[in-house]
């Protein structure tokens, strides 16, 4: 496919370091306060990594998007989140690689990076409409015919209602909604690499994206590794500070599991705690002591808000899993709720 | 040292009281002891420097100043769900605080009172079936009781209520007054009083409490000012009342503030949604300062609505919110 080809070479021109237009967004996000220059550039060093492993051509293969099975002609709304940088980027070209005329409602969080991505692709004139905008005023009278958001329960039906005030999307428009949330990982082993990449999953981007490791499924306890794991945060955040400091609540919750007496450690601006709940705030992790029985449990418990179950190299039974590794590296056609945005637009 | 007599003591201030029972609190109750220590609450001057404990304490832990009690009340639910446990000390404690607490809102002696709701025998755990059996006992005429569930209201009862001279308090949850109706329809006393104890959600239908009432009342025959609720929970010992609006009213000894869930130790501007946390002083021998599940607003005057449970999903991971983003 030859727009592929196109937007595969746009891809790669953005992504170089010398690309002036990437390093002014660059610049703007981190004046702005929104991201950390390393949450940055370790999302823009996969990027790269993605697309010099030939990651774009594989996905178009993988989606079976072909010159006659495509989605031209199609409007697609893409309404992106802005909880980690360019958290929106895998969406957005993979509605563009579809064929589809792209309409993006850009996060007021992140609207520097993914815009100079996009105003790149204008540029290019690859024969698709691209529009973007932080207002969703903007697409007022859009008539989309789908819509791309991530959203949860309780978030949907205001979304929906400012859509469907606008007109911004037909009345059948087909609504792609993610609701994952968090990721958990199952350890069978420990050592060294696993812990790096434990932290990694754990930390990168503050604990917030839905790939980011929430719940941690081992066969030890938390005191077994408390120690070594303290000391491995603590050098991660020398290489990577954190950018955005937890609310008070976390210190709530460690005062709290103080009071009840539950293994936890703590490092006050990151909480990791013995508990099999649902981990429902930032910055804080789940530790459970189980096996593989315990992670497919857990699994189906906590349903559509888990992302991804990672292992340290094993597989576990009846359910699908990723490496640890591969947590905050993903390959370009990784799937968000398990949905291939691709191969849904031209289903 | 404060003792169970001096909570409904008129003759020291609320928050005497409130910073005594901290202290108490703190030195006795082990699981509150570290929960403050890891706060670094130290010196307290105001209730407003107390931090409350979250709810989910009472399914988590023993959350007592000692390890002597009578008995325990047990929140509801099904096998293999977390309950909560509330120890009992000194039940004559929760007994004057239901009956104080109830003359506060309501001239007793006035009423006979019905309870929609499994009886005692069937549920002697449950801190409002509890609560239930003491009304029933104190009063006198011998009308009042717990009635049988599922069947129709006996209408010769409701006319020897009347001759009486007394009125009607029947109590319920709100699903249960709504099976009544839809079942075996009755028209109540028209000075009666519907007392719903909250359970909204059921497996068959989810309204509002507004709809409720609207319902109950037409449906009874009532007036909406007669349609009343109580708040309350097995980790209270003492409840607030709505009398005819949405409104929750607490007795002198309750207070609730609304909470920053982003930091409970913050209180949120009047009108503005949060978490509900109580200061109840007949907690004397668990916790009297709580930082419960439930999302509520207040008005100026302290009365307060319960909006619901407070749902945190929102706040993690990728989530596109149409006024933020």
């Amino acid at each position: 496919m030859k727009s592929a080809i196109d937007i595969t070479q746009t891809v790669k021109n953005w992504l170089d370091p010398e690309n002036q237009t990437l390093q002014k967004a660059v610049e703007k996000t981190i004046s702005e306060g929104l991201f950390s220059s390393e949450d940055i550039q370790h999302q823009l060093s996969v990027l790269r990594g993605n697309v010099e492993n030939g990651d774009v051509e594989e996905w178009v293969k993988r989606a079976g998007l072909t010159d006659e099975k495509n989605a031209k002609d199609k409007k697609v709304l893409c309404l992106h989140a802005g909880n980690l940088p360019l958290v929106g980027f895998q969406t957005a070209i993979g509605v563009i690689l579809s064929g589809a005329d792209y309409y993006g409602k850009l996060s007021r969080k992140d609207p520097h990076l993914l815009g100079s991505f996009l105003k790149e692709i204008q540029q290019a004139n690859i024969g698709q409409e691209i529009q973007f905008s932080t207002d969703l005023d903007s697409f007022e009278n859009l008539e989309a015919d789908s819509v791309v958001f991530a959203g949860s329960e309780n978030s949907v039906p205001d979304v929906k209602a400012g859509i469907q005030k606008r007109s911004a999307a037909k009345p059948n428009a087909t609504y792609l909604i993610r609701t994952a949330k968090f990721s958990m990982v199952f350890l069978n082993k420990w050592n060294e690499e696993i812990k790096e990449e434990l932290v990694e999953a754990m930390l990168r981007y503050g604990g917030k994206g839905c790939r980011s490791v929430a719940v941690v499924v081992a066969e030890f306890e938390l005191d077994e590794v408390k120690e070594e794991l303290r000391t491995s945060i603590q050098n991660f955040w020398k290489e990577n500070p954190q950018h955005q400091k937890p609310a008070p609540e976390l210190k709530y919750q460690f005062a709290y599991n103080e009071g009840i007496q539950r293994n936890q450690l703590w490092l006050e601006h990151f909480l990791i705690q013995e508990t099999e709940e649902l981990p429902e705030t930032d910055f804080t992790v789940n530790w459970v002591q189980g096996d593989e029985e315990i992670v497919r449990a857990l699994r189906m418990k906590f349903g559509e808000v888990v992302q991804s179950v990672y292992t340290a190299g094993s597989e576990i039974e009846r359910l699908k899993t990723d490496p640890l590794s591969q947590a905050q590296n993903p390959p370009i056609w990784w799937k968000p709720d398990g949905v291939d945005v691709i191969r849904e637009l031209i289903r | 040292m404060i003792t169970s007599d001096s909570i409904f003591d008129d003759s020291l201030s609320f928050e005497e009281k409130v910073l005594r029972i901290f202290e108490f609190q703190k030195q006795n109750n082990p699981t509150y002891q570290r929960f403050c220590d890891a706060l670094e609450i130290r010196n307290v001057q105001t209730p407003q420097e107390i931090p409350l404990l979250p709810i989910q304490a009472f399914k988590d832990t023993e959350v007592i100043t000692t390890a002597e009690h009578s008995t325990f009340f047990q929140s509801s639910g099904t096998t293999g769900m977390e309950r909560s446990r509330h120890y009992l000390i000194e039940p004559e404690l929760y007994h004057q605080s239901i009956i104080r607490g109830m003359q506060y809102f309501y001239d007793l002696d006035e009423y006979v009172i019905w309870a929609y709701t499994p009886g005692y025998n069937q549920n002697p755990n449950s801190s409002l079936i509890w609560m239930l059996n003491t009304l029933i006992e104190r009063e006198e005429s011998g009308l009042s009781k717990f009635l049988e569930l599922g069947k129709r209201l006996d209408e010769s009862e409701l006319d020897k209520i009347q001759q009486s001279g007394k009125k009607l308090m029947l109590f319920g949850a709100a699903f249960g007054l709504m099976d009544i109706l839809e079942n075996h329809p009755v028209q109540l006393p028209e000075d009666s009083v519907i007392l719903e104890t909250g359970g909204m959600k059921t497996h068959r239908r989810e309204i509002t409490k507004e709809q409720l009432h609207q319902q109950l009342a037409k449906g009874f025959g009532l007036p909406q000012t007669q349609i009343h609720s109580e708040y309350g929970m097995t980790e209270l010992l003492s409840q607030a009342y709505a009398q005819g609006s949405l409104w929750f009213e607490c007795v002198p000894w309750m207070k609730v503030s609304i909470r920053d869930p982003k930091d409970p130790m913050k209180e949120v501007e009047n009108g503005e949604e949060g978490l509900i946390g109580v200061i109840d002083l007949a907690n004397l021998y668990s916790c009297s300062f709580i930082l419960t599940g439930d999302k509520g607003i207040q008005r100026e005057d302290g009365k307060f609505q319960v909006l619901g449970r407070w749902n945190p999903q929102n706040l993690r991971g990728c989530n596109f919110l149409i006024n933020h983003d």
